[in-house]
């Protein structure tokens, strides 16, 4: 059993899970995003497929054994420490991410009450 | 001179927004117009200046956020403001008429718009041109959705769909260039990117033209362009054509040029331009909504100056920026004159020109059309004839055939609105102009008659930005140089 985690715990082993795992997950949003009608779940599949790519930028960047750069020890422990600066990016685009999010449910909400569709397919207000 | 005043004031002023509507009706949209002016004023006194100025923010670069004014971004923010600070103008003239609902709002967000727009053009930093990306995006979005009918809110829901997808190829492409290259400060990357496996120079590159594209508005990414046009607001479509777009195609050749100093994918992309242009001018010439034929023929123009700037030579990035002035000019001027005739008529189909009794409006209708053709005296002319020459050094025939086949498609529609426009048999109503209205207007096409006979007046200016904007080692060595 141990053999197993010793196997797991390899640098190489964990970068191919977080990258097989976060295009598996894209895919899953490009699906969602090709098959769905109904607008809130279009805009979901395009958050999950958002969130993949977060996920493997911040699993690619990530060392095991190493920790988050908080310096409240007064300096002593200043090696070892993982990259800050993908957290510091993933953490904005999570909240633009969310703010688009936010925005395009409510653009979603406005049109259902003015004309009662949800279906993207039935958005037909433009002369073709 | 500082840069930062550029972003720094326009977003600053979207907070002081509830501060200022206290003190009366008018006083929040006379002080953003009295701001942007001063932009634009600040502006103007960083054209003489002799050589780049590197904003520096808190650590100095490579580590830290740095903004870069040279020639180039310079000419584009002097473009925006001007054209932001005339449709403000204007808008505080239309307000009197047909005022937005809720005009606090539509202030910050389009002086939101100003300051991202902006942002893209000055930032040296990937992540940072995210970051305005998402901004002018947003404030884009709710722009289009503003009117709050069912067709505007269809227009921002397709615009929304197209951003966020749009952003998820572009941090895709800005967290892979992290992972392998270790850095986000454009210097940098510059320098390392040639040395990156070629399998993943080219799918960082295809996220790229992927996140930028569909904001370029390139073909095939550009299918929700025109039901963005249609639905938003004639004022808005305005913006969009001449100040969001322009922003964007600047920032992508920016990056492509930098990254790809070889030109590696040029023969690639002056197709795609070409073809862009081509499909969107046969499209139009069926279109019979004035909204819908001019964003095609934005489309149109963006796919050419697309091919233009693809040439990477700089007598075909000064004929690019001389487009890029052309048209921003030509096309706001279009959409400004839009606007009279859908408040007086209260609608935008193309037999409303046959119905217009205002010579004014006929002039700068025409005019603004002879110069997104191209012809003489106009300042269009001078970008066309550049560009067709410099297609010609670089002996790319193809992409030269196709363009001139869709110069002639987009001439026949044109010709067409014209015919509208001069048709004597038609009843004719008086169309009513103001005076703030006929003077902008004017102001708009003096530029395209004055520089058009004399392009010597911006000509050695914009021969220096061109330089400068395909000279990659001052541009690293400026931006690395700072703060040192």
């Amino acid at each position: 059993m141990s053999d197993i985690f010793t196997y797991l715990n390899q640098k190489e082993v964990i970068d191919s899970i977080v990258l097989i795992g976060s295009m598996a997950l894209f895919f899953v949003g490009l699906f969602g995003l090709l098959s769905q009608k109904h607008i809130i779940k279009i805009f979901i599949s395009i958050s999950i497929m958002e969130i993949s790519i977060f996920l493997l930028f911040v699993g690619s960047t990530f060392v095991k054994g190493y920790t988050a750069p908080i310096l409240g020890d007064g300096f002593e422990k200043f090696v070892g420490m993982n990259d800050p600066i993908p957290h510091a990016m993933i953490l904005t685009a999570i909240v633009i991410g969310m703010a688009v999010f936010a925005l395009g449910m409510s653009f979603a909400i406005e049109y259902y009450k003015l004309t009662g569709i949800t279906d993207i397919d039935k958005m037909r207000e433009m002369r073709r | 001179m500082s840069s930062i005043y550029f972003i720094a004031l326009p977003l600053l002023f979207g907070f002081a927004v509830p501060i200022l509507s206290r003190f009366g009706k008018n006083s929040v949209a006379y002080s953003s117009a009295i701001m942007q002016l001063a932009l634009l004023y600040l502006a103007y006194s960083m054209i003489s200046m002799p050589n780049s100025v590197v904003e520096v923010i808190a650590i100095n670069p490579p580590l830290g956020i740095s903004l870069v004014a040279n020639k180039v971004s310079v000419a584009f923010v002097l473009l925006f403001t001007l054209l932001m600070s005339l449709f403000s103008i204007y808008y505080l003239d239309i307000r009197r008429t047909k005022p937005y609902k809720d005009e606090n709002k539509f202030f910050i967000l389009i002086n939101m718009l100003l300051a991202s727009a902006i942002g893209l053009v000055l930032s040296s930093d990937i992540f940072n041109i995210y970051v305005f990306f998402e901004i002018a995006g947003i404030s884009a979005y709710i722009l289009s959705a503003y009117e709050g009918s069912a067709k505007a809110y269809e227009a921002g829901i397709k615009y929304l769909i197209t951003g966020m997808i749009a952003s998820i190829f572009l941090v895709f492409a800005i967290a892979l260039i992290y992972i392998h290259l270790g850095s986000l400060n454009l210097a940098v990357l510059s320098e390392r990117f040639m040395t990156l496996p070629s399998e993943m120079k080219l799918l960082i590159s295809m996220l790229l033209f992927i996140g930028f594209g569909f904001k370029v508005e390139i073909f095939p990414l550009n299918f929700w362009v025109t039901d963005v046009y249609e639905g938003s607001s004639t004022l808005v479509n305005g913006l969009f054509s001449s100040i969001v777009v322009k922003a964007y195609l600047f920032v992508f050749f920016h990056i492509f040029y930098l990254f790809i100093p070889s030109g590696e994918y040029g023969s690639f992309l002056v197709m795609v331009g070409a073809i862009t242009m081509i499909v969107a001018e046969t499209v139009a010439l069926k279109q019979t909504n004035l909204k819908r034929i001019f964003a095609y023929s934005s489309l149109g123009q963006i796919g050419f100056i697309f091919s233009t700037l693809t040439l990477e030579s700089s007598s075909a990035v000064t004929a690019a920026i001389f487009i890029v002035i052309a048209h921003s000019i030509a096309k706001l001027a279009i959409f400004l004159t839009i606007t009279i005739i859908e408040h007086s008529s209260g609608s935008v189909d193309i037999s409303t020109l046959r119905h217009i009794k205002s010579p004014f409006v006929v002039t700068i209708f025409i005019v603004a059309m002879v110069s997104l053709l191209g012809l003489p005296p106009l300042l269009g002319f001078t970008g066309k004839f550049l560009s067709l020459k410099s297609f010609a050094v670089s002996a790319e025939f193809l992409p030269l055939t196709i363009i001139i086949i869709a110069s002639v498609i987009e001439s026949v529609y044109y010709f067409k609105l014209v015919g509208l426009l001069l048709d004597r048999e038609s009843e004719r109503k008086p169309l009513p102009t103001s005076l703030i209205q006929k003077s902008i207007l004017s102001l708009l096409i003096l530029i395209l008659v004055v520089v058009g006979v004399a392009p010597w007046i911006i000509s050695p200016y914009i021969d220096q930005a061109s330089h400068m904007m395909l000279d990659n080692s001052l541009y690293i060595s400026t931006l690395l140089g700072a703060g040192k």
